[in-house]
């Protein structure tokens, strides 16, 4: 089954097109990797899939029902309840982790589940606490973001979207606020969870694991997807120049 | 160890004015070569002085005190003065007398007096349509005197008749206002019956205000005027006097009492003399004073402490729905909710507050009660308070990063959950060194509830400091603002403290 698919997506931030034509399907536990330079509309896309932005054009369905549907080429958005139930499918992981300050690590995780999913409060802090433990976090469960390296907030901020059972998750950049030092705790994270079959899109400066852990890796420049296949076509054999660029710059980098 | 810190760069700020003022002064005195006579004067009290319609000072006395510097050969500095602060400007010797239509009558002892020159009673102004036509219809009515006038000494004072002290009784209230054109706007809106007055006074504002208002045929007292300088200070009265009799000898004298209409009231005589007293000091030791006069203080604290917790109680919540009209998406909303806090902050409060109070009467013709002036006081403040608050919830909201406003959309908060629950506590905590700068200006800003004549603290202090002749209920006030705003301070720090539990 697709779980998401996108088709023909436009998006332009005034006079600059940002999205050209981008098409996109994503089936179940599959793990998918967005390279790209920046300006490249990766993050862009990731935030149209995540409806922090509209879309300008093409349409876009999550588990078969429709978000966004093409009417003679504009994009109608459905109606308030469906895309509330349809935001419920997804989860969003940010660059800046973008904890609640006021809220402690434990509140972060349960207040969505309880006051929005309207779930139990017991299950919902044993589950939550469950969480903590598998994020290596179960002695910070009354810490407050603050009082964590930015490797532990990002893990809180995991286990805050792992709390309201999405069927899939966005990863926008996990690891580039972090010290290098602090990156493989994440990483090792992400690993695990595409080891429990969790559907993931990750947009990553990390290509050696993005080699590792993707089924299909994406590699975007100028708002379109330049080239797109398993991590062994796209990353160890590119056949784009703009890829082949890309790679030897980062590869340069690091 | 903080507090002390901070007391004590308190007290060298506090030095440093002391020094700036007392150096100013000292060089306004040098400069000062050429003999000036500076007159003090209510400059709201027409025909004696006051400000004519193309701005100048102007009247009776100002004429009279004109023509004595002119043939003295000094120059005449008119220095119009709050009646309240009377006494502590003749102290300080910031003004060298009191020329304005000044009772003699029960302050003999007060002052060192020229001889009466002009005759005066005390009369009651009512209504034309009021049907009140004598004193005794003024039983369980709302009656109005000038603070520390004549009439009200008349009426209330230890050696005022008997008669006048029952009539005094039979009110329902007896209201100080600070000068005649706000008790005259009072009166035409019925949130008081009567006003009692000079009868100068009386006949001119009936006559100016077209002779919607009539006089009782009854007066309550008489009395005289005279020339008051600083008690012991007979050499310049002296001058003044001999001058005055010199300016009745040719004529003078009488020629500007007809250019006034009062040729009829005048009684300077050469025949008379002055009244004997000489300086007497207050029994009363300083402790005792403190003590009696906070004693009376207190009841203004209890009304300015009244006015400072109604006015948080409605502004901090009705600034927040003015705050979401602000950024509302609805551009007509935003615009008249931006045009509100323009005005509302663009304009002085003690004007707003007089808008309130008489607004309904003069705008829509609507007779208030007496207690409207209580929630006259608590609207215009909060009204004002709420507009400031607004803007600073606005830039408290502004200042909590759109991300976390993401976070919450993507873990499917609804609107009023994303407020409440995720910005709101975030706003509160960007939000409180403004908010204690606000609540801090409010504990003083209580005073200017005077302008609608409310009694609050500093009104009380100020009319006690006119009674008692001192300035001591002013420092006093003084005092209990700062203990009010040190309390404030130590609250708000608190909360400040309580508040760190996050970053």
């Amino acid at each position: 089954m697709s779980l998401l698919e996108i088709n023909n997506i436009e998006k332009s931030f005034g006079d600059l097109q940002v999205l050209k034509d981008i098409s996109l399907s994503i089936d179940q536990t599959e793990v998918i990797s967005i390279l790209g330079p920046s300006g490249s509309g990766k993050s862009t896309l990731l935030r149209c899939m995540a409806m922090l932005e509209t879309i300008d054009g093409g349409d876009m369905s999550y588990c078969e029902e429709k978000a966004v549907t093409s009417v003679s080429g504009l994009p109608v958005y459905a109606s308030k309840t469906q895309i509330k139930k349809i935001r419920g499918y997804f989860g969003l992981v940010f660059q800046n982790f973008n904890l609640f300050p006021h809220y402690s690590v434990i509140k972060n995780i349960t207040d969505a589940p309880i006051h929005v999913q309207k779930r139990s409060k017991n299950e919902v802090y044993k589950e939550a606490r469950v969480l903590l433990k598998k994020m290596g976090l179960d002695d910070k469960e009354n810490y407050y973001p603050y009082q964590l390296s930015g490797g532990q907030q990002q893990r809180v901020a995991i286990a805050r979207a792992l709390a309201m059972k999405p069927k899939m998750l966005f990863f926008d950049e996990p690891t580039s606020a972090l010290d290098p030092e602090l990156t493989g705790e994440i990483l090792k994270v992400l690993r695990s969870l595409a080891d429990e079959k969790m559907t993931m899109i990750i947009v990553t400066h990390e290509i050696d694991f993005a080699r590792s852990v993707s089924d299909r890796v994406i590699f975007m420049d100028g708002g379109i997807i330049v080239e797109e296949g398993s991590p062994k076509e796209v990353i160890d054999n590119p056949k784009n120049e703009r890829t082949k660029a890309f790679l030897k710059k980062m590869s340069f980098n690091s | 160890m903080k507090l002390k810190k901070i007391s004590l760069s308190r007290i060298t700020v506090i030095l440093f004015i002391v020094y700036v003022l007392i150096s100013g002064f000292t060089f306004y005195c040098a400069a000062d070569n050429s003999k000036t006579f500076t007159v003090g004067f209510d400059a709201e009290f027409p025909p004696y002085g006051y400000k004519d319609e193309s701005g100048e000072y102007v009247g009776f006395d100002l004429d009279l005190a004109e023509e004595v510097c002119n043939r003295k050969g000094w120059i005449l500095k008119k220095q119009p003065i709050d009646w309240n602060s009377k006494d502590m400007e003749l102290k300080t010797g910031a003004i060298d007398c009191i020329w304005n239509g000044f009772t003699m009558n029960g302050r003999e002892d007060k002052y060192t007096w020229t001889t009466p020159y002009v005759d005066n009673s005390q009369v009651v102004i009512v209504k034309k349509d009021s049907g009140i036509d004598d004193l005794s219809g003024l039983a369980g009515k709302t009656v109005a005197v000038q603070s520390d006038s004549s009439a009200l000494a008349a009426l209330t004072d230890d050696d005022a008749t008997e008669e006048n002290k029952n009539l005094a009784a039979s009110f329902k209230e007896l209201q100080q206002v600070g000068d005649y054109n706000s008790a005259f706007l009072n009166l035409e809106s019925g949130a008081i019956d009567a006003i009692c007055m000079d009868i100068g006074v009386a006949n001119y504002e009936i006559k100016l205000r077209g002779n919607l208002f009539v006089m009782l045929d009854k007066h309550i007292s008489s009395e005289e005027y005279g020339i008051g300088f600083l008690l012991g200070n007979t050499e310049l009265r002296d001058e003044v006097q001999e001058t005055l009799w010199e300016m009745l000898g040719d004529g003078t004298f009488i020629r500007i009492a007809e250019k006034w209409g009062l040729e009829s009231s005048v009684c300077l005589s050469s025949e008379d003399s002055y009244i004997d007293n000489t300086v007497t000091e207050n029994s009363q030791s300083l402790v005792e004073r403190f003590l009696s006069i906070s004693k009376q203080l207190m009841g203004g604290l209890t009304a300015s402490l009244a006015i400072f917790f109604l006015t948080l109680l409605f502004s901090m919540p009705l600034g927040l729905l003015i705050t979401s009209g602000r950024m509302s998406k609805l551009t007509p909303l935003r615009w008249i909710i931006k045009i509100y806090i323009s005005i509302l902050r663009g304009t002085p409060l003690m004007l707003q507050l007089l808008v309130v109070f008489f607004g309904p009467y003069f705008i829509f013709g609507i007779n208030t009660p007496a207690s409207y002036r209580f929630y006259a006081v608590i609207i215009g403040f909060t009204l004002n308070y709420a507009a400031y608050f607004a803007e600073i919830y606005r830039s408290g909201i502004q200042a909590v990063p759109k991300e976390q406003y993401e976070a919450a959309d993507i873990l499917g908060y609804n609107r009023r959950q994303r407020f409440f629950k995720i910005i709101f506590p975030q706003m509160v905590k960007n939000i409180i060194p403004s908010v204690t700068n606000e609540v801090i200006t409010l504990v003083k800003d209580t005073s200017l509830a005077f302008a609608i004549s409310y009694t609050e603290m500093f009104t009380l202090a100020k009319q006690v400091a006119a009674a008692e002749t001192t300035i001591m209920p002013l420092f006093i006030a003084g005092i209990f603002y700062y203990i009010f705003n040190f309390v404030v301070a130590f609250v708000m720090e608190y909360i400040e403290k309580k508040l760190n539990y996050f970053r």
